[in-house]
Parts: C-alpha cells; sequence; structure tokens
C-alpha cells in the first residue's frame, strides 16, 4: 500500500506539472485547451530525438549519471526540448488562436480548434516516430530499497524533485517576476490589464511559451519513468483536466494539489481495481468533483491565478 | 491651447452609432467634467478617447498628437491614465501589486512612485500587502486612481469615479481628485453625481442623446436654469 502511495506521489509529480502548465494556460487564454497533453508528447519526443540520434550523431558521451538512467544527453535535452516546445506553441497561436482572438470567436471555438491541433500534433508523431513504444534506454536500474518494503527508483526521485523545482520556480515568477505579476494581471482582468499598458498579445506570447515548456518537462519525465508512445499525451488529458478542475480551474496551487491527489488516488486504486480502470478513477473524481464543489478545492469566485 | 482636443466624434459600438459629432477640450491642470442623462454617451465618449473604442468619424489629439484609433497601452504610455467605471482593480493581486501594474510601463521601477501614490492615499499604505478583493468599495476606487497615477499622467480620465460608492465616500472621491489635481495633473471625468462634479470642477459638458447640449464655466452651468431643471434634479 505505501508502495502505491509512493508511486502515486511520482505519477502525481508529473500529473500536477501538466495540470498546472495547463491551468496557467487557461488562466490567460480563457479556454481548456485540448492539446495540452500533445505537447507534453511533442516534448518527450524532441528529447527522444535528440538523445537517441541528434546526440549519437555528434557522439556526445552517453554515461549515465551515478544510479540514473540518463546523463548529459538527457540534461541538454531538457532546455532544449522545453524550447522548441515553447516556439511550436507560440507558432501555433499565432496560426490558429491570435486570428481566431481578432475576429472573436466564441470559446467554443478556440476549445474545438485546440482538439484539432491536438490531433494533428499526434499525426506529425506518428508519421514520424510510428506508432511503435520508444524508450529513452533499455538499461535496467535498480531500485532502492526503502524501509517498509518501499521500491523507489533513483529516476523517480529526479521526477518528484525536477516538478517540484519547475512549479516552485513558476511560483517565484508569478509573484516576484515583473512578467510573472502581469500574467496574474492579465489573468485576473484583461482589459484593465491593456489599459495599464500591458501588451496583452505579448502576454500570450510568454504564456503559451512557459505552459508549453513546462508540458515538455512533464512529458519528458513521463518518457523516463515509463516509455514514449504517440498517445502519451492524449491519455493523461482526462487526469490533467481532473487534477486543475479538482485544484480549482485557473489556479496553479489548487493543480499542484489536485495532481497529487489524482496520482496516488489512480495508484491505490490498483490494489482494488484492474490497472486498466486507471483513468476511469481519474473520470470519477472530475465527476464528483463537478458534481459537489465545481470551483474545486480551492477555487474561488473571481477571477485570477 | 488644450491638452486633448476631441473634435466631431462619431462613435458607438458595432453598427450601433451613440455619439453624433461630439466635440471637448480639456486645458492643462483643468478639471472637466461630462456630465448628462443615461445613456447619452458620456462613456461611449471616454472609451473613445482613450482607444477603447474607434470612432468611425473625427479626430482626438493629444499634445498635438493625433491618437485617433491608437490602441490604450499606446495613449497611456503618452501620459494619458484612464479609470474605467466597473472592474478598474486586479481584485486578486494586492494593493502594491495593483500599483506595480500601473507602473508597468515605467523602466525604473515603481517603488518611488509608489510612495508619492501612497501620500495622496494614505489608507492604502497600511493596506498595501492585502488583495483588492478585501478591500471596501471605497478604498478600491482608491486603488484604481492610484494605479492611474503611477505613470505620472498629464491627464486622468475617470468614468463615474463615485458610481455605486456609499455616500460617505463620494466626497472623500471628489477631495482626492481636488489632490490629484493639484499636481497639476487635468482631470476629465464623467459623473453621475452631477452637480457635485460641477462644483469640483472648472468647466463642464453637458450632453443629450450623443451630442454637445452646453458648455461653460461650472458656475454658469449651476447657475443656468435650464440645465438646473433637466440635468441636476432641482432649480439653480
Amino acid at each position: 500500500m505505501i508502495a502505491l502511495v509512493v508511486d502515486g506521489i511520482i505519477l502525481g509529480s508529473i500529473l500536477s506539472l501538466g495540470a498546472v502548465s495547463l491551468t496557467l494556460v487557461y488562466g490567460i487564454v480563457r479556454f481548456a485547451n485540448f492539446a495540452h497533453g500533445d505537447l507534453m508528447a511533442v516534448g518527450a519526443y524532441e528529447a527522444f530525438f535528440l538523445v537517441n540520434t541528434a546526440f549519437v550523431a555528434l557522439g556526445l558521451p552517453d554515461a549515465t549519471f551515478g544510479p540514473l538512467s540518463f546523463g548529459l544527453p538527457m540534461v541538454l535535452a531538457l532546455p532544449i526540448a522545453m524550447a522548441v516546445t515553447a516556439v511550436v506553441a507560440v507558432i501555433v497561436d499565432r496560426l490558429v488562436f491570435r486570428p481566431m482572438r481578432q475576429r472573436r470567436y466564441a470559446t467554443v471555438m478556440f476549445v474545438v480548434g485546440s482538439l484539432a491541433v491536438a490531433f494533428a500534433i499526434r499525426a506529425v508523431i506518428f508519421i514520424v516516430w510510428g506508432p511503435e513504444f520508444h524508450f529513452f534506454t533499455q538499461a535496467l536500474r535498480p531500485a532502492l530499497q526503502l524501509p517498509y518494503e518501499v521500491r523507489v527508483k533513483p529516476d523517480q526521485i529526479f521526477i518528484l524533485l525536477a516538478c517540484l523545482t519547475m512549479v516552485a520556480g513558476l511560483y517565484f515568477f508569478l509573484q516576484r517576476a515583473k512578467i510573472g505579476r502581469a500574467l496574474r494581471a492579465t489573468a485576473d482582468n484583461p482589459d484593465l490589464a491593456r489599459i495599464s499598458g500591458i501588451n496583452t498579445e505579448r502576454m500570450m506570447v510568454w504564456t503559451w511559451g512557459i505552459g508549453a515548456a513546462m508540458a515538455a518537462t512533464a512529458g519528458i519525465l513521463l518518457g523516463i519513468d515509463a516509455q514514449l508512445r504517440p498517445e502519451m499525451g492524449w491519455n493523461l488529458l482526462l487526469p490533467l483536466f481532473a487534477a486543475a478542475i479538482l485544484g480549482g480551474i485557473g489556479n496553479p496551487y489548487g493543480a499542484l494539489a489536485g495532481g497529487m491527489v489524482i496520482g496516488i488516488v489512480q495508484q491505490v486504486s490498483t490494489a482494488f481495481l484492474l490497472p486498466t480502470y486507471k483513468p476511469a478513477v481519474a473520470f470519477v473524481i472530475l465527476i464528483l468533483v463537478l458534481l459537489i464543489r465545481p470551483r474545486g478545492l480551492f477555487g474561488s469566485e473571481q477571477r485570477g491565478i | 491651447m488644450s491638452l486633448l482636443e476631441a473634435s466631431d466624434i462619431v462613435s458607438g459600438y458595432g453598427q450601433i452609432e451613440i455619439l453624433h459629432g461630439v466635440s471637448l477640450s480639456v486645458g492643462a491642470g483643468e478639471v472637466v467634467a461630462i456630465i448628462g442623462p443615461n445613456g447619452c454617451g458620456k462613456s461611449t465618449l471616454m472609451k473613445t478617447i482613450f482607444g477603447l473604442l474607434e470612432p468611425s468619424k473625427g479626430t482626438v489629439t493629444y499634445n498635438d498628437t493625433d491618437i485617433t484609433g491608437m490602441p490604450p497601452h499606446e495613449i497611456v504610455s503618452l501620459g494619458v491614465s484612464y479609470v474605467p467605471q466597473a472592474d478598474n482593480t486586479f481584485l486578486s493581486l494586492t494593493v502594491e501589486e495593483n500599483l506595480a501594474m500601473g507602473a508597468f510601463l515605467r523602466t525604473d521601477g515603481y517603488v518611488k512612485q509608489a510612495e508619492a501614490v501612497y501620500d495622496l492615499f494614505p489608507d492604502l499604505k497600511d493596506r498595501r500587502q492585502t488583495k483588492v478583493a478585501a478591500l471596501s468599495g471605497g478604498q478600491r476606487q482608491m486603488v484604481a486612481m492610484a494605479r492611474a497615477l503611477m505613470l505620472e499622467p498629464k491627464l486622468l480620465l475617470l468614468d463615474e469615479p463615485t458610481a455605486g460608492l456609499a455616500p460617505v465616500f463620494v466626497e472623500t472621491v471628489f477631495t482626492q481628485i481636488e489632490y490629484v489635481n493639484a499636481q497639476g495633473i487635468a482631470v476629465l471625468m464623467v459623473e453621475q453625481n452631477a452637480r457635485m462634479a460641477l462644483e469640483h470642477a472648472q468647466r463642464g459638458y453637458v450632453l443629450a442623446s450623443g451630442e454637445n447640449r452646453f458648455t461653460d464655466d461650472s458656475g454658469a452651468l449651476l447657475a443656468n436654469e435650464e440645465v438646473a431643471q433637466l440635468y441636476l434634479g432641482g432649480t439653480a
């Protein structure tokens, strides 16, 4: 049982990272981005290309760091994949969503548009990398033996720390940095932000960039923990939304808690249910939250992130 | 010569024309009130001046620069600040963060100007770390004005600054407008509270049905029998 909770915390930290970035984007662009999971997959596949193709061709040393399953190539691939995914998201916004904003489309059209983007991204992944599973590495790493029969892989500790660091980094950015505060102001009251001299279109660029970079990180960490599949992001979309809504949509700190709850409940449920029902568990939580407390655990009536 | 000059403004929302050729001017350091019945186009005029609505005809010039149709974030950088009637604060941000957002375009940070603004609104200083959502209506109106002063504007546009406020705060707001004006900042305000607005302004414009109806010194408007009967709810 404790082992399942530990697994749940690892899954939860990845979900949290995805849900925090999903809810950040929602807070500013004001629609549910169905392509968010696929941005995660894009990040993972970019890192896969860099680590297993590009860096190999360049002859980069592939020695791993201590007990971890990866080494220097992955450490270099992570920021590059984050940046490339950010650029992809900003280009998508420029090509798809900005023209829709200028024509003042209804929110539902943006959601449908993001669904189209999600399909397009997945199609590109299928075409380039094929439908089969990919692994960053085939090497097996021994798990660390902790008290109470808890076994945890060194990679998983790295995943947890990486997720917490990124979310903490986002917190300080939103609270302290001038651009971060302007993002919160834009989420709170876009008209007043414009009146104050904030170029809200530039805030859109920041939002997509940061949201996509965090999504890419979540995707890469998921790839390290498990494997890469074209539908990896799409399959996570439901738990991501469940986590974001559980935490109160638009509230990044709620999404952090929401992700942890969903992750742990999903893993613990495997003690009683077939693992195939894991997505159903997230779905049940989502429905319960929407029925009982649609604002989410930490949601408030007012807008803002 | 005047600081702000709007001439023959025709504007509205989409196909609906609300202003049918309104003109107005504000001199440097002047307080000017726009009054008139509901739906006469007062707020539409403010939004058109500030670039939130694009006029189909007419021009707006500020400091001899044509600002007609310029986006708000450029107009604000020229020294014109605008306080909308509703939703004029960032509720989920603290008082201090609201001021920081008002100073977003400053390259020298917001701290120094924030101190100057706190001198005008001492009540806000004690609550600088409080979220605006936790403040009273009167205090929120102070935050709204304080935010607009962070770029040291030469002209402040106030849309219904006393709307929805308890009577005790109405007098405070007008006193604060006088303080602001004493700093050499010109104020153009739209007010429902017509008599008080004119008492605190040097000149006034009475709009009716999207057209200029009366334009005069405040004293003269207050003394005008017809204005008093129709728009001030009483006799001069």
